[in-house]
């Protein structure tokens, strides 16, 4: 058996190492947060004892997020909850905080509402919370109730105890008690006086009752009055009735505009071709009437205000990212640079095209056999072009922290495998590409660190199996999404 | 007078101490900022880091794959036995996985590494000084901490974080074997419990402490070595320092990069 030569034995080694990091992270990573993944929704709770960030939001048992941030808010905690994007809830919602486990852990329980409910926007505050029911709370509220209590029975205490209190106190029962004799004196004194009024008023609604029997007459005279005004108000409704009749004829100046011929010509004109429109626009014709009667033209404004959102949408999460990077070489104390731009149509899925200026060139090799008189010649032709441009064109997809590229790597075929790190912050990179039969493939390893939004630092090693082209290198970067460009065409308001 | 002949002396004695610790201290950062200017400087000697890389770290594999696996399984027996008290059996798993990533993981496979490679950097580096072979490399404009130190340091760096890593995961499979197959604790509650516990942060502030203490193992196997003088018994003298200061540099550095980053 063939030795293993000492890179293998590092090299499998190393692998096992990565493998196992692999998995193990990605058996404890299930749900990346990373600022994308999710929507966030916010509870102000009167108390959020005992919660932490990262804690999980459930529905009904089930995990569907977890606590990004706690704050303070006039006096409330502001709780910031991550959702995931599939699950949606409705504004009804109602939010608690539960205890599991025997050691008491907190975390958010949401209880949904009704299914008719409007759905939660992301960025929307829940509005019925409930805060932890702990036996120190309840301890608290009883102690205050307690409290209370103890003020009122101090008060009254108070007032009993101190000298001026009792006095006072005593005058007011004392008040009391006259008030209560004076009211019984008043009474049975003044007993003949109430028999008196009572009888008055006995005495008062008969006559009354004589009042209307006997002037029977007068109240007769009374309805004769009426009719008489009603009469006079006839003759008012025949002189306004003259002055119309004058009107009709054409007399006076409104009666001339009235019943001028030209005048109400122009106006049953005027309502005729109105009644046309209107006939055209209901049986559909025209341009107005077709817009309005066209069954079509309701389904392809719908259509168009269905497609417009979906596109919207797609923008949304649509994401293109403009990159600059520049490697100083050591070794040949070269710049490389590299432009690229990156589709991602998905969050864990992207298309890379990069334009790649390496100082190192590209060499081409050209072997050209001739036979000449049973004579064969071999000529190898080599040619290097200095400052060459490359291109790059690649697919990657992500798998929790592990993302995967494949495509053309400076121009040659090539796979490559990234490692996230710190919420995306540091990202370690092996690109393996140009595999060759009697080159050695050009192994790169990178590292990029990003420490503010759009800027970012890369080191690394390059073609490092290669004897003479391996050198270390160092640059930075900058990035930018298209974050401003789509604020202009999907983020701007539109009225619905 | 005589008494005060004495005191001072002694005073002397605890100032010797201090000036040869801050020396020595001196000499190993020296050693450390040269081995890191020259590690920038091409050309890069890939071949003599790739040998170190197979001595330091395939070579450790057998012992740091028992360790892991035993410490893992002793563990669970521990941990089980407390957290029966309260029926909390079903933590066990997190508790050896925690231990194993944050803690002994590291710890455990540098003390190791250390016992196996760091004494055998200070036995060959101070068997090459004290037979001249590193003045030799200085006559051959050859620098010796370049083509000597550069290599076992950066392969002390690169491969203490994945021994410590396959510790980590052997010694959960130590644990595992144990408290499921042995004490009959629940695998569901077993596994899910470990995964909801165990963070990635455990994982890799582990992995960084393993790099720091390969940096610290090869260091000070290294500095032992280079400085070595004496014959003979000053190798083995550097030997058995190199590996009680470096096995003790670990735990104390421990101590301080888990306060730093837990």
């Amino acid at each position: 058996m063939k030795k293993l030569s000492i890179e293998a034995k590092v090299g499998f080694f190393v692998i096992i190492g990565i493998l196992i990091l692999g998995y193990m992270s990605m058996r404890i990573g299930r749900f990346k947060y990373g600022p994308d993944r999710g929507y966030e929704v916010y509870g102000y709770f009167d108390s959020a004892e005992g919660l932490v960030k990262g804690v999980p939001v459930q529905i009904a048992g089930v995990e569907v997020g977890r606590v990004l941030d706690i704050t303070l808010e006039d006096g409330r905690a502001k709780v910031a909850l991550l959702l995931k994007p599939d699950v949606t809830i409705g504004e009804d919602v109602e939010a608690a905080i539960r205890t599991k486990g025997v050691l008491g852990d907190r975390y958010v329980e949401l209880i949904l509402g009704a299914p008719e409910a409007p759905p939660m926007k992301p960025g929307g505050s829940i509005k019925r919370t409930a805060s932890p029911a702990n036996i120190d709370t309840l301890l608290k509220q009883l102690d205050s109730i307690g409290r209370d209590f103890k003020q009122i029975t101090g008060a009254i205490s108070g007032v009993f105890e101190e000298k001026e209190g009792q006095a006072s106190l005593r005058i007011i029962v004392d008040n009391l008690r006259d008030l209560a004799q004076t009211l019984n004196q008043t009474v049975q004194k003044n007993n003949e006086n109430i028999n008196r009024i009572l009888d008055n008023f006995t005495v008062f609604s008969t006559d009354l009752r004589e009042i209307s029997s006997t002037n029977k007459e007068s109240l007769r005279e009374v309805v004769a009055n009426f009719r008489q005004a009603s009469d006079h108000l006839g003759k008012t409704i025949i002189a306004f009735k003259q002055i119309t009749d004058k009107i009709n004829r054409g007399e006076g100046t409104i009666g001339r505009l009235i019943q001028d011929e030209e005048t109400v010509d122009t106006m049953n004109q005027a309502l005729v071709s109105l009644r046309e429109i209107a006939e055209k626009i209901n049986r559909g014709e025209g341009t107005i009437g077709k817009l309005v009667q066209d069954e079509e033209t309701l389904e392809n404004i719908n259509a168009t205000l269905t497609s417009v959102n979906d596109f919207l949408q797609k923008e949304e999460m649509f994401r293109t990212y403009v990159d600059y990077r520049g490697e100083y070489l050591f070794d040949s104390d070269n710049m490389k640079s590299y432009l690229s731009l990156r589709i991602q149509p998905k969050e864990d899925k992207y298309y890379l095209l990069q334009l790649v200026d390496d100082p190192a060139g590209r060499t081409k090799k050209t072997v050209t056999t001739r036979t000449v008189d049973g004579v064969t010649t071999t000529e190898i032709k080599e040619e290097t072009e200095k400052d060459d441009f490359k291109f790059s064109a690649q697919i990657a997809k992500r798998y929790y922290d592990l993302g995967l590229r494949a495509g053309i790597f400076e121009s040659h075929g090539g796979v490559a495998a990234d490692y996230y790190l710190f919420d995306d912050r540091l990202i370690l990179s092996m690109e393996a590409f140009n595999f060759n039969e009697d080159e050695d493939p050009h192994l790169k390893f990178k590292a990029d660190y990003t420490p503010f939004r759009h800027l970012y630092v890369t080191a690394g090693f390059d073609d490092f199996v290669s004897d003479e082209g391996n050198e270390f290198f160092f640059g930075a970067g900058l990035h930018f999404s298209d974050e401003d460009l789509k604020t202009l065409l999907s983020g701007a308001p539109i009225p619905h | 007078m005589v008494k005060l002949g004495i005191i001072i002396r002694l005073i002397e004695t605890v100032g010797r101490g201090l000036i040869r610790f801050i020396e020595e201290f001196g000499l190993v950062m020296f050693l450390f900022l040269a081995s890191l200017v020259w590690s920038l400087r091409p050309p890069v000697r890939i071949r003599a880091i790739f040998k170190q890389m197979e001595f330091v770290g395939v070579n450790s594999l057998l012992v740091v794959l028992l360790t892991g696996i035993f410490t893992g399984g002793v563990l669970a027996f521990q941990a089980y036995h407390g957290f029966r008290l309260f029926s909390a059996e079903g933590l066990v798993g997190s508790t050896v996985a925690l231990a194993m990533t944050r803690e002994l993981g590291p710890v455990l496979t540098s003390l190791m590494v250390t016992g196996r490679a760091g004494s055998a950097m200070a036995a060959e580096l101070g068997t090459m000084r004290v037979t001249e072979q590193i003045d030799a490399l200085y006559t051959m404009a050859c620098n010796p901490i370049k083509y000597l130190v550069v290599p076992r340091v950066i392969a002390g760096v690169l491969m203490l974080p994945v021994l410590t890593i396959i510790a980590d995961f052997v010694g959960i499979i130590g644990g595992y074997l144990v408290g499921v197959g042995l004490l009959q604790i629940n695998s569901g509650i077993y596994v899910a419990k470990m995964i909801e516990i165990v963070e990635l942060e455990d994982i890799f502030n582990g992995l960084v402490k393993a790099a720091c203490f390969g940096l610290i193992l090869s260091l000070i196997g290294c500095y032992k070595g280079f400085y070595t003088s004496g014959g003979a018994e000053g190798v083995g003298r550097a030997t058995t320092q190199a590996v009680v200061i470096a096995s003790v540099c670990i735990l104390i550095s421990d101590y301080f990069l888990t306060a730093a980053m837990f």
